[in-house]
């Protein structure tokens, strides 16, 4: 029992990382009139089908309702921070030129992504040693290479400080 | 031993005398020095771990215990002021630098939300915005204009549809009432000519009649010519297959 339903590629990590929709921080609610039946809602059918994920993957604070034929044509509405409501029509649309006109018009820009990206790759340095939680390793004996821990796998002779203890005494008699 | 054993590890001994930890210091190999033997034979009577607060409340004090008296450790004066002058500087010091830390922390944050680099950053992107929401209802408009366009079409192509449906059913009545009139007078014809010539047949029907003069040339015709009705036609009415005479 591999995946489940139509497109089960959907509800992939990889497939919703892969989003490109990251809203400013005014959006705070969208919302998607469209119809099940009809070529013009085409379009907004397959971004609800294929893009709403990712985008609420990227955006889990935001709040994403879809209304079915309500309406005689497809539109999106965002409702902004300070009250604006932004009107977006998607007739006749392909669902990739939709996902297009939100990330130009409500998107944050791809240079402040990648701003992002490194501030956030800046507080994890994996150089750090620490608890298991927030850092990769613990102590030395578990990178590949080094000397590894004494409970795992006994320290040759020479190494334990006791033969060591011992063979000082020795030499010095 | 016990269920649970943690063995403590301690840093180097804190000379200040004021700490009355019952932290044992065990040396990590669980080496075997004189301490521990004790602290083994312990272990035994009270289960669980060597740290603090190992007996519960209701625990009684041990028997080897019964005439002790605790002591602290005898603490020296000039030492004792010295520690403290120590102490003071050390803890002055040290919360400085705490608070120096996070009055930089809420400063960076304070710059990033209300500063100078802060309000331009603001009214630019409230420029942007405004851009963008322009381009997004030129787009808008755009839209409508086509969706107008195609909903004037729409109603025009329905209308002309109408017009021609309703000129259809109208021609359609009119020839079915001439059909009708037509077949009407063909059977009154019919009759009246029945009626008139009484049992005297049409001229034109009269020629196909078998008489008693034809009756031999019309046998002789129809076993020459048999008659086959053994076939098949498609929907056009197309004679498709015929079957053998026999």
């Amino acid at each position: 029992m591999p995946m489940k339903g139509r497109f089960p590629i959907r509800r992939t990590l990889e497939y919703l990382q892969k989003g490109e929709v990251v809203f400013k921080k005014s959006v705070k609610i969208m919302t998607v009139n469209y119809n099940t039946h009809g070529d013009l809602s085409e379009g907004a059918r397959k971004f609800v089908f294929f893009n709403i994920p990712q985008i609420q993957y990227k955006n889990p604070w935001v709040q994403i309702m879809m209304f079915k034929n309500t309406t005689p044509s497809p539109f999106l509405r965002f409702y902004l921070d300070d009250g604006e409501q932004v009107l977006v029509d998607v007739e006749g649309k392909h669902h990739k030129e939709i996902t297009h006109h939100v990330k130009k018009i409500l998107g944050k820009p791809d240079h402040v992504l990648e701003a992002e990206a490194l501030a956030k790759m800046e507080l994890s340095n994996p150089a750090n040693f620490g608890h298991k939680k927030y850092f990769l390793r613990e102590c030395m004996s578990e990178v590949e290479g080094q000397v590894p821990h004494p409970g795992l796998v006994p320290l040759p002779k020479e190494m334990t400080g006791k033969y060591r203890a011992k063979l000082a005494a020795t030499s010095d008699d | 031993r016990g269920s649970r054993e943690r063995f403590a590890f301690s840093s180097a001994v804190t000379t200040s005398s004021e700490e009355t930890s019952s932290v044992v210091k065990v040396q990590e190999h669980g080496g075997q020095c004189e301490d521990a033997q004790c602290y083994i034979a312990m272990l035994e009577s009270v289960a669980c771990t060597i740290f603090m607060g190992r007996k519960s409340r209701t625990d009684p004090k041990a028997k080897s215990k019964l005439g002790r008296i605790k002591t602290p450790p005898p603490v020296d004066p000039v030492e004792m002021v010295v520690l403290k002058e120590r102490f003071t500087e050390y803890s002055l010091i040290l919360r400085a630098l705490r608070l120096e830390f996070k009055e930089q922390v809420l400063r960076k944050k304070y710059e990033d939300e209300v500063g100078s680099a802060a309000e331009e950053r603001t009214k630019r992107e409230a420029e942007e915005h405004r851009s963008l929401m322009a381009w997004n209802d030129a787009e808008n408009l755009r839209l409508r204009q086509i969706r107008e366009q195609r909903v004037q079409k729409e109603t025009e192509a329905a209308e002309l549809k109408r017009r021609e449906a309703v000129l259809l059913r109208q021609q359609e009545l009119e020839d079915y009432i001439k059909e009708k009139e037509r077949q009407i007078l063909q059977l009154q014809v019919n009759l009246s000519v029945l009626c008139n010539n009484g049992m005297q047949p049409n001229k034109e029907e009269a020629k196909d009649f078998i008489t008693m003069d034809n009756l031999d040339e019309r046998i002789e015709e129809a076993l020459d010519n048999p008659k086959n009705y053994n076939f098949a036609i498609d929907r056009e009415g197309r004679v498709v297959k015929r079957t053998a005479i026999q």
